[in-house]
């Protein structure tokens, strides 16, 4: 018997693991719902090990995830920079054209204002010097423009031209001092010359001390001289002063223009002796 | 001939500066003038028989773009550089602080000549009160310029003899 059990050992031993494996799947049947000892025990185990595992595994999960995403974003970002910018640009390019809009208006209103023929100039240079004040406009004779016409952009009076090329002329600023332009006040038709006085400021010479000319006055274009039609506005008296000597009184004028920000005017086709 | 060629292309360069750009980004007092600055170079630098002929031109270049009297600056610019290559010969050219230095009179000089020039001959009353106070300012920005210029490896006056 106990050869029989030693030469079939693995055999037995196999049959009863089997029937212990089984007895004991059968004898957990009835309380399948239920932890056994040997379950909790091992779940309590294994529970710490498998959260740690998971953690990695999440881990290396989210930089993986993550890498990925980089890349994807990084596409984004480059094909999103380039959108902003041509958003930009357009948005640039859409205001410009609303401001350029609003200047055409108001120059078209005074061409409109106006009763003489006249061609719209566009700035396209500066006077290099800081003493003189011209600018550089885009027509020249080629369009009939003549030397002494005079300049209005829709503020008022910006100066006459002076040296007229085929494609370009020079526009001898109101503010320069070789600059004069018959003038009156509008309130009290007092008389003067307006100068330029340099750094965008004009003065109002010759008007005699008797005039009534007070801070505020708007000064117009006298017509005199034939250069400039009368009543177009040159500015503003911001300074009288009446010394104790000498015939005439010192007036400041600022410029109804903005000098600086020129961009569009009109000249008049208008002889200077017409 | 390449040094010709150089220097030309560098006075080119500084009238387009002074034409173009420098007027439209930078304030009135605050304009350096190259010209002027290319001017003292050639009569401290180039005093050669065409570098008074090239003085003029600028000066005409630059009266055909600015202001209204065609041939000012032109007169102040010959002068400048006719003081000046008087003078090179007794002054030690190759000194920075003295180029700079030379820059910041000349730019005065300059200055002063068009003044007189323009109270003697036209009728632009009132001008010193626009020219005085933009004069030190020109004159240091112009100094400023000049520093930087020095360092330009431009041809030097015995190459160019």
């Amino acid at each position: 018997m106990i050869k029989l059990l030693i030469r079939h050992k693995r055999l037995l031993i196999t049959a009863l693991l089997l029937l212990a494996v089984f007895l004991t799947y059968a004898l957990n049947l009835r309380n399948k719902e239920h932890a056994n000892p040997l379950e909790r025990g091992v779940m309590s185990v294994i529970a710490p090990i498998a959260g740690g595992g998971a953690a990695v595994s999440g881990m290396f999960g989210d930089v993986w995830n993550n890498y990925i995403d980089l890349l994807e974003v990084r596409r984004e970002n480059v094909v999103l920079r380039k959108s902003v910018q041509r958003l930009n640009e357009r948005i640039v390019a859409g205001n410009e054209a609303v401001m350029a809009n609003a200047r055409m208006k108001a120059l078209l209103d005074l061409k409109v204002t106006l009763n003489a023929p006249s061609l719209a100039v566009s700035v396209i240079g500066e006077d290099s010097s800081a003493w003189f004040k011209t600018l550089v406009v885009d027509r020249g004779s080629s369009d009939g423009l003549m030397e002494g016409m005079p300049v209005l952009a829709a503020g008022g009076v910006v100066g006459r031209l002076v040296k007229v090329a085929p494609n370009s002329s020079r526009v001898l600023l109101l503010t320069d001092h070789a600059s004069a332009i018959a003038a009156l006040v509008q309130r009290s038709r007092a008389r003067g010359v307006v100068r330029g006085a340099g750094a965008g400021r004009c003065s109002m010479e010759f008007t005699v001390k008797d005039d009534d000319v007070k801070v505020g006055d708007a000064v117009v274009t006298s017509g005199i001289g034939g250069v400039f039609p009368k009543g177009l506005p040159i500015g503003e008296v911001t300074m009288v002063k009446k010394g104790e000597y000498g015939v005439f009184q010192t007036i400041e004028v600022r410029p109804t223009v903005n000098i600086a920000n020129l961009e569009e005017m009109l000249v008049l086709f208008r002889q200077p002796n017409e | 001939m390449i040094t010709y060629l150089k220097v030309t292309g560098w006075l080119l360069a500084a009238i387009l500066l002074q034409m173009t750009l420098l007027p439209r980004y930078l304030l009135d007092p605050f304009q350096p003038n190259l010209i002027l600055i290319m001017v003292v170079y050639l009569g401290l630098k180039l005093p050669h028989r065409f570098a008074g002929l090239a003085a003029f031109s600028l000066g005409v270049l630059q009266d055909s773009f600015s202001g209204i009297y065609l041939g000012l600056h032109a007169f102040s610019y010959l002068c400048i550089y006719t003081l000046l290559s008087q003078l090179a010969d007794r002054l030690y050219t190759d000194n920075r602080t003295l180029f700079v230095l030379v820059v910041f009179l000349m730019t005065m000089v300059g200055a002063l000549l068009n003044l007189a020039m323009l109270l003697i001959f036209s009728a632009s009353n009132g001008l010193y009160a626009s020219l005085l106070p933009a004069l030190i300012p020109q004159a240091l920005v112009n100094a400023l310029i000049a520093s930087i210029v020095f360092n330009i490896p431009l041809p030097a006056g015995e190459e160019a003899r």
